[in-house]
């Protein structure tokens, strides 16, 4: 059933996105923004007296997470920055290097939302974060750099404060709700005082030139956050899973032309075209559950090919596991410290690789409005990378070291928790390099087909492992 | 040789506790041992001691003859103890989040029945921290023993107490702190550019003077108000006083003197007063950093340990590339409890003040608790760091002379060298073995607790 209708919902999706895709699938900042930003950084640069700092990750295959796989290459840093990527680069001396033959080195993961990994600080993170706790430690020991944290974006930067909020007052909440149709409404008024107003300063602002007697008009009664999603300061954030809920939001995006970002998004699969023509933004959570309404007629429930969908609709999705800190207790693999396993459900209902990377890389990243910085390993981004010994998306896989900022601040055999497991060789022996994603032979391969009954039992096996690991921990 | 029944000198001497300007003749003390904790150990050390201080030790000096002599080869002699961060004997109530202006001095109880149990426990000099969260004030060191709070107080103020949380809270504090000096720096610089300006006209000689007089009164407002408060006008040592013959002559400049909530951090941006700084964790550390921003002070930690203490990552810069210089990097006190502790969430022990002695820092013990029970078992718990590796001499520095050199009365004790205060705690063995008891104490030239024959 519900792969026939998805196929049938895919194909016009696809046919109706043909035009609409292009433009969000790039989802650059705004012009502007981005210039300034770029300003910045060069601003930034200049003003460095303090002496250049290098570092270097030698010869892993460099994924760079914008699709592109650079073999046994050299990821060399500058100050914290990306300065450049390739082969057979000058690397200084007194580069500070990591030996990555035979590992893989992938941009930090960006968890779009965590709880915990900071301390127990819930704001004014560059006042109250904890850089030594090691719920810090077990999110850069998955993989996780920066993480969306209350309403702004915040590295990991591990061992130093100050620094680590990229970006803060980033998400407008709004309520948008079968159970309170009222809500719906008022919002919906909002939206239309608030579009009012913006139309009539605009007139105004165009006017004052000559009139400079005209009085600026009236903002009372405009509802602040949604003045400001309307104006792209803000982001207008939605938690909807409902179909109906969801096509509400997209159209009243298309209304009054902002990108929501929608939390939950579990039927977005049936209205999927709908979102991703408003632009929608998805962060889901790849195994979330629900049956079907039992009144509703159309298709519905969770699906399993959710983020697939949705993706191939045109709409970003970034995912996040069911529970956003670190959880010691119940069954293991539902919390932050398993974020790459939560995509392997998305996997399984067939969102392409690169997606699936995305998706907890550049996606949310973008979503934060801090992919300027992080999210992908290119030239003049912020030296926010892991190396793993295999790929990311596995759930064998182990992160070997996180850097952030150019600096190691995870190293897997130096802390308490993963380094029994596997332990490193002393000089990792050299691998076969071969041209395809085919991981070393005495691991089975992620993407192996046929994957499904095999990979089940698998993650199972993995499970258990992990709960394992835990209770060494 | 004179021989004195020690129930008649005991007498004469709890007579005089409380005048110790009567402290009297002189004594010699042989003992088995002695630990001078600066100078290495004294093997069958021979101490003369006169009004009150040590006026010779060494080993087997010579003795005049008729000197009354205590022969206890059987003993060691260590420093008196020194307790630099407690509130012993005191109430402990807080003050509000900002006062640097407070002074633990001025809430001295003199008659508290603690500060007379803990000198039976060896504890000789205690350095009192203001009560309180925030930036509470003033510390103060005293000598326990005393009627009146000018005899108990060695001195005036120790430290000036932060207490640093991972709040933005802790850091507006100390940002509000300096920005109180700021605003005293502008008024010295504006008082200084007129004075320039009065100086250049030359002519009206007169009116320079009458300022000055201005500026007194104020100052002595300013001194009222403290006495009012309770305490004694503090030592102004920072500003010169006008003398009758300095105007004779040339005529200086001088600044006004801060007020009394600017004062603590302008003496801090000067480098007369340290700070003291209690974190309880790594994280507490840099932000504390983060907040002093680019200032430049002298301070010291307050460390205070708990069972998982994750601290040792600030111990010094190397070991975790951090980005600034460490605990031990900067050669401070720390001031710690004898605690064994955990790394955090294992059942790995960790003897962290051997960790921050080894970094460079000058550990200060305090005990675990700040009541009777943990004094009396001070010496054996930290006894248990030195089970745990931590060097016999520096536990007894930590006991010692580094608390005495926090509190800045390393001149007067902490130490058995000539010329300092003759406080000694005398044992029947190694002062950090569990079946080793305090035989004795002396404060000030007396013995104060435990039963000596001459």
């Amino acid at each position: 059933m519900i792969g026939l209708e998805s196929m049938r919902r895919l194909a016009t999706g696809l046919a109706l996105c043909a035009i609409a895709l292009p433009a969000w699938s790039q989802d650059p900042p705004a012009p502007a923004e981005e210039g300034k930003d770029a300003g910045d950084a060069k601003k930034d640069d200049a003003k460095d007296d303090e002496p250049e700092r290098w570092f270097a990750i030698v010869g892993g295959d460099v994924h760079t997470g914008t699709g592109e796989v650079l073999r046994a290459a050299t990821l060399l840093a500058r100050n914290g920055k990306i300065h450049s990527i390739g082969y057979d680069l000058y690397i200084p001396p007194d580069t500070k290097t990591v030996d990555a033959k035979g590992y893989r080195v992938y941009p930090g993961l960006v968890a779009i939302s965590s709880q915990g990994l900071l301390g127990n600080a819930t704001s004014d993170f560059d006042d109250t974060m904890d850089p030594f706790n090691y719920r810090m430690i077990l999110g850069l020991a998955t993989g996780i750099t920066t993480t969306g944290a209350g309403s702004g974006a915040v590295k990991l930067k591990r061992f130093a404060v100050g620094g680590a909020v990229l970006n803060q007052k980033i998400f407008a909440t709004f309520s948008w709700s079968n159970s309170n149709p009222r809500g719906k409404g008022e919002l919906r008024e909002k939206m239309k005082a608030a579009a009012q107003y913006l139309r009539e300063y605009r007139e105004w602002q165009r006017k004052v030139k000559e009139e400079k007697e005209l009085p600026e008009p009236n903002k009372r009664g405009v509802d602040n956050s949604v003045l400001a999603v309307l104006q792209g300061e803000q982001t207008a954030k939605f938690v909807a899973n409902d179909r109906d809920e969801l096509l509400g939001i997209a159209r009243l995006a298309q209304e009054y032309n902002f990108r929501p970002v929608i939390e939950g998004c579990m039927e977005g699969w049936t209205v999927a075209d709908e979102l991703g023509r408003a632009g929608a933004r998805a962060i889901i959570t790849a195994r979330a559950r629900r049956p079907k309404d039992e009144r509703q007629v159309l298709a519905g429930g969770a699906s399993i090919e959710n983020a697939a969908m949705l993706h191939k609709a045109g709409v970003p999705v970034a995912i996040k596991p069911a529970n956003e800190g670190i959880d010691l207790s119940g069954l293991v693999g539902r919390d932050i410290m398993h974020l790459p396993l939560e995509v392997g459900f998305a996997i399984r209902g067939e969102l392409p690789d690169k997606a699936a990377l995305e998706s907890i890389t550049i996606v949310p990243a973008r979503i934060l409005g801090v992919s300027n910085r992080v999210g992908s390993l290119e030239v003049g981004k912020d030296c926010d990378a892991i190396v793993t010994d295999g790929d990311v998306l596995h759930y064998k896989t182990f992160v070997q070291w996180t850097v952030v900022d150019g600096k190691v601040v995870y190293d897997k055999e130096k802390e308490l928790y993963f380094a029994h497991i596997r332990p490193r060789p002393e000089a990792p022996a050299p691998k076969k390099i071969d041209a395809g994603e085919t991981p070393p032979k005495d691991e089975p391969a992620a993407e192996e087909k046929p994957a499904d009954e095999k990979k089940d039992g698998d993650e199972k096996k993995g499970e258990e492992k992990k709960d394992g690991e835990k209770k060494d921990g | 040789m004179l021989r004195l029944q020690a129930s008649i000198l005991a007498a004469s001497l709890a007579a005089l506790v409380a005048t110790p300007a009567l402290a009297g003749g002189p004594l010699v003390i042989k003992v088995g041992r002695a630990e001078t904790a600066t100078k290495g150990v004294i093997e069958h050390a021979v101490i003369l001691v006169e009004d009150g201080k040590i006026v010779a030790i060494g080993e087997d000096l010579p003795v005049e003859r008729g000197l009354p002599v205590i022969d206890r080869p059987e003993w060691t002699v260590v420093p008196g103890l020194v307790s630099a961060y407690t509130r012993i004997g005191q109430d402990s109530e807080g003050g509000d989040d900002m006062s640097p202006d407070v002074r633990s001095r001025d809430e001295l109880w003199p008659k508290s029945p603690d500060l007379r149990k803990v000198v039976e426990y060896g504890v000789t000099t205690l350095g009192i921290y203001p009560a309180g969260n925030g930036i509470p004030g003033l510390g103060v060191a005293i000598r326990p023993l005393g009627d009146t709070v000018d005899e108990l107080v060695l001195k005036d103020p120790t430290y000036l107490k932060i207490v640093m949380r991972a709040d933005s809270a802790s850091k507006k504090r100390i940002k509000d702190g300096f920005k109180k000096a700021d605003e005293h720096a502008e008024k010295v610089k504006k008082a200084k550019e007129k004075w320039d300006k009065d100086q250049e006209k030359k002519a009206p000689k007169k009116e320079e003077p009458k300022k000055e007089e201005v500026k007194k009164d104020d100052e002595k407002k300013d001194a009222e108000k403290k006495m009012a408060q309770g305490g004694e006008e503090p030592e102004a040592a920072q500003e010169p006083k006008p003398d009758a013959k300095d105007k004779d002559k040339k005529p200086e400049f001088v600044p006004p003197a801060p007020d009394a909530k600017s004062r603590s951090f302008v003496e801090l941006r000067e480098k007369k007063l340290r700070a003291l700084v209690s974190i309880s964790g790594a994280a507490e550390y840099l932000h504390w950093l983060d907040a002093l921003g680019k200032e430049s002070i002298n301070f010291d930690m307050r460390i205070v340990l708990n069972q998982d203490s994750d601290v040792f990552y600030v111990f010094d810069k190397k070991t975790f590339d951090l980005d600034v210089d460490g605990i031990g990097d900067r050669k401070i006190h720390a001031v710690v409890e004898p605690l064994l502790t955990f790394t955090p969430n294992t059942r790995r022990v960790r003897n962290l003040p051997l960790e921050l002695s080894r970094a460079g820092a000058k550990v200060c013990f305090t005990p675990r608790s700040d009541d009777l029970p943990n004094y009396k078992a001070w010496l054996g718990h930290v006894g248990e760091l030195v089970g745990a590796g931590l060097a016999h001499d520096d536990a007894l520095r930590a006991l010692t002379i580094q608390p005495a050199e926090l509190l800045g009365v390393a001149d007067r004790v902490g130490s058995l060298e000539k010329g300092k205060d003759a406080n000694f705690v005398f044992l029947d063995g190694n002062p950090f073995e569990p079946a080793t008891r305090i035989q004795a104490v002396m404060l000030d030239g007396k013995f104060v607790y435990g039963e000596v024959d001459q």
